[in-house]
């Protein structure tokens, strides 16, 4: 699940400050979830900047309306109509559904109210670990199912690095040291054989916005090749 | 999505769901009071016109509920019905909020769990008017 | 009048224990000291305006209220009545507090009036009609009769024996359907919102759901 954090309300002021009218658009998929950008979040913000701009006398109006979700245009359908009054959009979705809701309405000011910190998860409520790091290259298979990309503070793909203390990371302590986890778990599977399957170096250089259309789909896109 | 054609319902699958969790589901559907102070939690029901059809409890005691009540004697038409409140009136967001404290998503997450033992899956909408693909 | 005693104490007991059966203690795991969202001294000093929008009172005022009234008043009028603590006295030697008879019958007023409210409610709004069943006015109608004919018999109005015996009998049938029916979201009420771990429960919670 994609983990967003909301911004502290001063920094969400700056930006909305110099609207009159601002629509908070909130999102009942991950970001609901994880108690950033949903219903009530919505009913929050909405209140707090009121309170907090009227306090600094400025004319402010906000009013809150939540999507399913920001990332599927079907369900943005419904706010074609209800945007039409703001002057700006505050997004609370993950940084996909911002980009998706300043796409669909190129005219409107569109602004983040959260940062989207993590794919992550649930360990209890407010809780959230990351656990993902979308590399695209998932060898979870090989390590016993622990990510050394998300979990190794190095990201290092072949064993520790000779840093950590008492099984903690060296970069933070506050941590376990992914590899020594990921040991223990191959070593209680009897899979330890895996460790020494050497990982080539990650290609970290292609950062162009990723795509993916599957095959099953691809002739609805693009014309037959011949 | 339609479901898997015309199989005829599993009565003794949904049974043996339905005993797996029976005593903690039946106190939730026998403790909700029918207050519906539920029902603003739920983002969808003020968004839709405060339909009762989105209230957390009447989405819960219109499946879960009446999957107990029939004992999983539901027809495949009743279980479509379900399919409807459970994946389209629900996004499982997990905000209800119930006053005495039931558990909500987790009963529409097991009645969602025991449609898709019958086939019948959720309902995940595609994308309309999807731009054209470059040619060539 | 034994048996309905019997039956009420007995049956809360199960309920109790079945909500303790059910639940088990969470799992302790050392939590963590980074990544802690602290809230901004703006953040901070909006927080009581926050809390009281989200809490049952600021959502649902008039709910909440008359909610809060007739159950004070349920529990007020029957524990407190200067007859009950009577036959205490006369049964069980217990010395019972009790309030003024007069308070005691606005009590039950009170609670009588509650009763037309919810009553009301349920049949006229549509929302809380949807989700209403027969069994939902006959619930209503059990829990107010032992207030209906307590009141009856306070003033006297029409036969006092029969009167009181239909309080005995009303009160009796409560009890009884109290662990058996929704009206047991007394005891339900209270273990879930101070045990359960829960983004709504108000203490911090120390059981999670086994199923």
């Amino acid at each position: 699940m994609i983990i967003a954090t909301r911004k502290q309300l001063e920094v969400i002021k700056e930006m909305v400050k110099g609207y009159r009218k601002v629509l908070n658009v909130g999102c009942g998929g991950c970001t609901s979830v994880c108690l950033a950008g949903g219903q009530k979040e919505i009913d929050d913000l909405c209140t707090q900047l009121t309170v907090s701009l009227k306090g600094d006398q400025i004319v402010f109006e906000s009013a809150g309306f939540t999507v399913e979700r920001q990332c599927e245009p079907h369900f943005l359908e419904e706010l074609d109509e209800i945007v039409k009054p703001y002057d700006a959009l505050l997004s609370m979705g993950c940084g996909a559904g911002v980009q998706f809701l300043a796409e669909r309405y190129p005219n409107k000011p569109v602004f983040p109210a959260l940062d989207t910190v993590f794919i992550g998860v649930n360990k209890n409520i407010g809780w959230y670990e990351e656990r993902c790091k979308s590399c695209g290259d998932c060898v979870l298979g090989l390590t016993g199912g622990i990510c050394p990309n998300a979990m190794c503070a190095k990201g290092l793909l072949n064993g520790p690095c000779g840093g950590p203390q008492d099984d903690r990371c060296e970069v933070d302590n506050e941590v376990s040291c992914a590899w020594v986890k990921i040991y223990e778990r191959l070593k209680a599977q009897g899979r330890l054989g895996d460790i020494m399957k050497v990982q080539p170096a990650r290609e970290w250089q292609d950062q162009v916005q990723g795509t993916l259309v599957l095959e099953a789909y691809r002739d609805r896109y693009a014309k037959k090749e011949k | 999505m339609p479901g898997r054609g015309s199989k005829s319902v599993d009565t003794d699958q949904i049974k043996a769901l339905l005993k797996k969790n029976k005593r903690s589901m039946k106190l939730r559907l026998a403790a909700c009071a029918g207050c519906t102070l539920c029902a603003e939690s739920c983002f969808l029901f003020r968004k839709k016109g405060k339909d009762p059809q989105y209230m957390p409890s009447y989405k819960v005691l219109n499946t879960l509920g009446r999957l107990y009540r029939k004992n999983g004697k539901v027809s495949r038409a009743e279980l479509e019905r379900m399919r409807d409140l459970l994946w389209k009136n629900c996004m499982l967001c997990e905000r209800c909020y119930c006053a005495i404290g039931v558990d909500l998503p987790k009963m529409i997450a097991f009645a969602r769990r025991i449609l898709r033992s019958q086939g019948i899956e959720g309902i995940y909408p595609h994308s309309l008017g999807a731009p054209e693909g470059e040619d060539g | 009048m034994w048996l309905a005693v019997v039956v009420f104490t007995a049956g809360i007991a199960y309920r109790i224990a079945e909500l303790f059966l059910l639940t088990k203690k969470r799992e302790r795991v050392p939590w963590p000291k980074r990544g802690i969202r602290v809230d901004s001294p703006e953040e901070r000093k909006l927080r009581p305006i926050i809390s009281f929008q989200h809490s049952l009172i600021g959502k649902h005022p008039v709910m909440a209220i008359v909610s809060g009234v007739f159950h004070l008043c349920l529990f007020g009028a029957p524990l407190f009545a200067k007859g009950h603590a009577l036959l205490l006295r006369q049964s069980w030697g217990i010395h019972f507090w009790s309030l003024p008879s007069s308070l005691v019958d606005v009590l039950t007023v009170i609670v009588l009036l509650a009763v037309l409210f919810l009553f009301a409610r349920r049949a006229l709004l549509p929302r809380v009609r949807a989700v209403s069943g027969l069994h939902d006015f006959l619930l209503l109608s059990i829990a107010a009769a032992p207030y209906l004919t307590g009141f009856l018999a306070y003033h006297q109005w029409f036969e006092y024996r029969t009167v009181l015996t239909l309080h005995m009998l009303a009160g009796e049938l409560m009890l009884i359907a109290i662990p058996f029916t929704k009206l047991s979201h007394m005891v339900f009420f209270f273990f879930v919102r101070g045990f359960m771990v829960s983004e709504h429960s108000i203490a911090r919670g120390d059981r999670v759901w086994s199923a």
